[in-house]
């Protein structure tokens, strides 16, 4: 098997387009803090719409007429519940852009997001050993226990999933060695994160993408102990060395500066440099942007399988700039630089309809992870220094990616 | 910051833009919104642009109107001496009755490409002609190509204008040469309208859109939320943008875009063409002699939609 770690770094770089198949809004769990509001067992892609999606895309220089190279995501609910689905269109995709002779011929990705569950199933392993040249599968896992079962709840049960997870989880790491899993933090399992990053990597998982969930759910005083839970596992992370071994993304050196209006102005989200694919066959901005995933909104369709892409609609996702949508607080904010948002959350909670809304229910998060990273760096490059190693540190140091999403 | 406010007297107010008229029945405001409209309009020091139907309204009306400094935008079928601006959307209507006007001239692509050699008639007659076009946003390559052409030969018509010692006043063609910054619709920005609902909306189009889509009332004020968003500086294609005679129109750019603040492809090649054809304009009335000497030379432009090039200016 390739470098994932390698591989991802070149794929994830921006120059691949990316298409997101939303299979099923169906899942075995009903997670506290997921954004898809609208899942169900009905809403599920038929192979036909997901070839019309293809051949569409295929033939498409407006919205793909550069990209070298191709990111086919699947997205559910739970992508795995479809998995000779998935199967299909992988295939329908290699035999058409083998016949087109098309750029992107084995010039594709595959990646998954999957809670787990099905990931042993006889299905999912056969799909897994035809397609592991060019497969990702992330397993998302939050951490210990009681952290993951306070959120990852089964929707008829109501009970934990951490258990069956875990059972897949040794597997996971055989097929994917130095892949990593994204740790998502709501307010309930603020306590819980310095014992469940130290958790996961102690099963071998080395590399964890954490973020804040974007909507509206902090309570008075979640950002003290937000930044006491970050300070505690700094002082365990390097007094541990685990640096040395193990990325977590809450600590990242380019956060927590200003940025400056003209030179740092770019958006943060990929919203509109994407495209999602729904089960009617209605093409969105991204998955955020579809029905199931919004509150209070209706969804932005960009077009359809049949008539294509309205060019006029991704105009506001592709001139979206940082200092139009921010609110004067985010512009004079001194410690700006990292704080993420997500269109598709900004649009919901926006006032009208418009993504142009920052919404910014994270920014004393955003402030309490940056003091704790503040404290992890300063406390991590004294030592270093002490140690005279900082050198050979900053030679091999592996840069994370910030999670948009 | 708000400059005018435009009240609708009736649901059948002729419309002055590129918006339509789906109202069939006649429903006049109520003499106490009209009262509340106007005071609103005086403790804010608002210029009141009042908008006509086709038939003669109450005295009591005419009397209340009378009570503020006002412009009046009639149909051409109510022209009167009150008229500051009179609207048509029909090519064959009398001319000579629009002498001195300010004519709103509304037509959709087919029949400017069937009538557009009467222009130069109107330009003769009219203080100043503004040509909407009603079905911008379906522009196609064909009619990019047709509107090119039509304005190039306008140009001519104009041109000789100008000879002839005349000083044409054409929104397509002559306004960018004389503008410094942009001049376009600013609904929601600096003019508000008031529906005869009592109810406030961003332009005339939001109410016959849908009228749940106001930004306040007559008895409770204005409450327009995200109202940067109605400025310039708010607008990434827009706000770097020379073709300041754009119409700039926030409903289309809602229609279209899904936002009040990105203009729709066909809305930026539209005033681009103008655009251009304004600097051959400018370019050949100078030839001929000292032209607007204290002006700027228009640029010229390797694009007509300046979202080809946003992803630059990010």
């Amino acid at each position: 098997m390739g470098n994932i770690k390698d591989e991802a770094a070149q794929w994830l770089d921006g120059t691949a387009a990316n298409i997101t198949f939303i299979v099923t809004k169906d899942c075995q769990l009903a997670c506290k803090y997921c954004y898809l509001v609208g899942k169900n067992d009905k809403e599920r892609m038929s192979f036909l719409t997901a070839k019309k999606a293809i051949d569409y895309i295929l033939t498409s220089s407006l919205f793909f007429g550069r990209q070298k190279s191709v990111i086919l995501d699947f997205i559910g609910g739970e992508p795995l519940l479809e998995v000779e689905l998935i199967d299909k269109i992988c295939d329908y995709f290699k035999l058409q852009t083998y016949i087109r002779g098309h750029k992107w011929f084995d010039a594709y990705r595959i990646n998954l997001t999957t809670n787990g569950l099905n990931y042993h199933t006889k299905k999912v392993r056969k799909f897994i050993e035809k397609n592991i040249t060019h497969l990702s599968i992330t397993i998302t896992i939050d951490g210990n226990e009681i952290k993951h079962d306070l959120n990852r709840v089964y929707k008829n049960s109501g009970k934990g999933s951490y258990k069956n997870v875990l059972k897949n989880i040794p597997l996971w790491l055989k097929d994917f060695k130095d892949i990593g899993t994204k740790v998502t933090i709501s307010s309930a399992d603020i306590p819980y994160i310095k014992e469940s990053v130290l958790h996961l990597f102690s099963l071998g998982i080395h590399h964890l993408y954490t973020n804040c969930v974007f909507e509206d759910v902090w309570k008075e005083g979640d950002d003290k102990l937000f930044e006491e839970q970050l300070s505690e596992l700094a002082d365990i992370i390097i007094d541990n060395e685990y640096y040395k071994d193990f990325t977590c993304s809450f600590f990242s050196e380019n956060i927590g500066k200003p940025l400056d209006p003209i030179l740092e102005n770019q958006n943060w989200c990929g919203a509109g440099k994407m495209l999602a694919v729904d089960a009617a066959g209605m093409f969105y901005p991204c998955t955020r942007f579809a029905g199931y995933s919004l509150r209070e909104k209706k969804p932005i369709i960009i077009g359809n399988v049949r008539d294509g892409i309205d060019k006029n609609k991704l105009r506001p996702f592709l001139t979206l700039d940082r200092t139009t949508q921010s609110p004067q607080k985010c512009l004079d904010c001194e410690v700006a630089s990292g704080c993420a948002w997500c269109q598709g959350e900004n649009y919901d909670a926006a006032e009208t309809n418009t993504i142009y809304q920052r919404a910014t229910a994270i920014c004393l998060m955003h402030k309490a992870r940056v003091r704790a990273n503040n404290y992890y760096w300063n406390k991590l490059y004294r030592k270093l220094e002490l140690e005279g190693q900082r050198e050979e540190f900053e030679k091999n140091k592996r840069k994370v990616k910030p999670v948009d999403c | 910051m708000l400059q005018y406010l435009v009240i609708l007297l009736d649901d059948t107010s002729i419309s002055f833009c590129h918006y339509s008229v789906n109202k069939k029945e006649r429903n006049l405001i109520s003499l106490d919104h009209l009262r509340k409209g106007i005071r609103f309009g005086m403790v804010e020091n608002l210029m009141i642009q009042f908008v006509y139907p086709d038939y003669t309204l109450p005295q009591e009306y005419l009397d209340v109107i009378d009570t503020i400094d006002h412009s009046s935008i009639k149909p051409f079928a109510a022209l009167d001496s009150g008229t500051d601006i009179v609207v048509i959307d029909d090519w064959e209507c009398d001319a000579t009755k629009l002498k001195d006007s300010v004519l709103v001239l509304r037509t959709n692509w087919k029949q400017f490409y069937e009538n557009h050699s009467k222009l130069k008639g109107l330009l003769n007659v009219v203080q100043r002609l503004n040509v909407v076009i009603t079905d911008l946003e379906r522009m196609n390559d064909c009619d990019r190509e047709n509107y090119k052409a039509v304005l190039e030969a306008m140009c001519k018509d104009i041109e000789a204008l100008y000879v002839d010692g005349k000083s044409p006043q054409f929104n397509l063609l002559t306004d960018r040469m004389i503008l410094t910054e942009m001049n376009n619709c600013n609904a929601g920005d600096t003019t508000i309208t008031l529906a005869p609902n009592g109810k406030f909306y961003i332009c005339p189009a939001f109410y016959y859109n849908d009228e749940n889509d106001n930004v306040g009332d007559i008895e409770n004020g204005l409450v327009i939320k995200n109202k940067q968003l109605y400025k310039l500086d708010y607008a990434p294609i827009c706000r770097k943008c020379d073709a300041w005679q754009c119409r700039r129109c926030t409903w289309l750019n809602r229609k279209t875009t899904l936002e009040v603040n990105t203009p729709s492809h066909e809305q930026c090649v539209a005033a681009h063409l103008e655009r251009n054809a304004s600097r051959d304009l400018m370019l050949s009335l100078r030839s001929k002699g000292t032209f607007l000497p204290d002006k700027e030379e228009i640029k010229e432009l390797t694009y007509l939609d300046p979202f080809e090039i946003a992803t630059r200016w990010k």
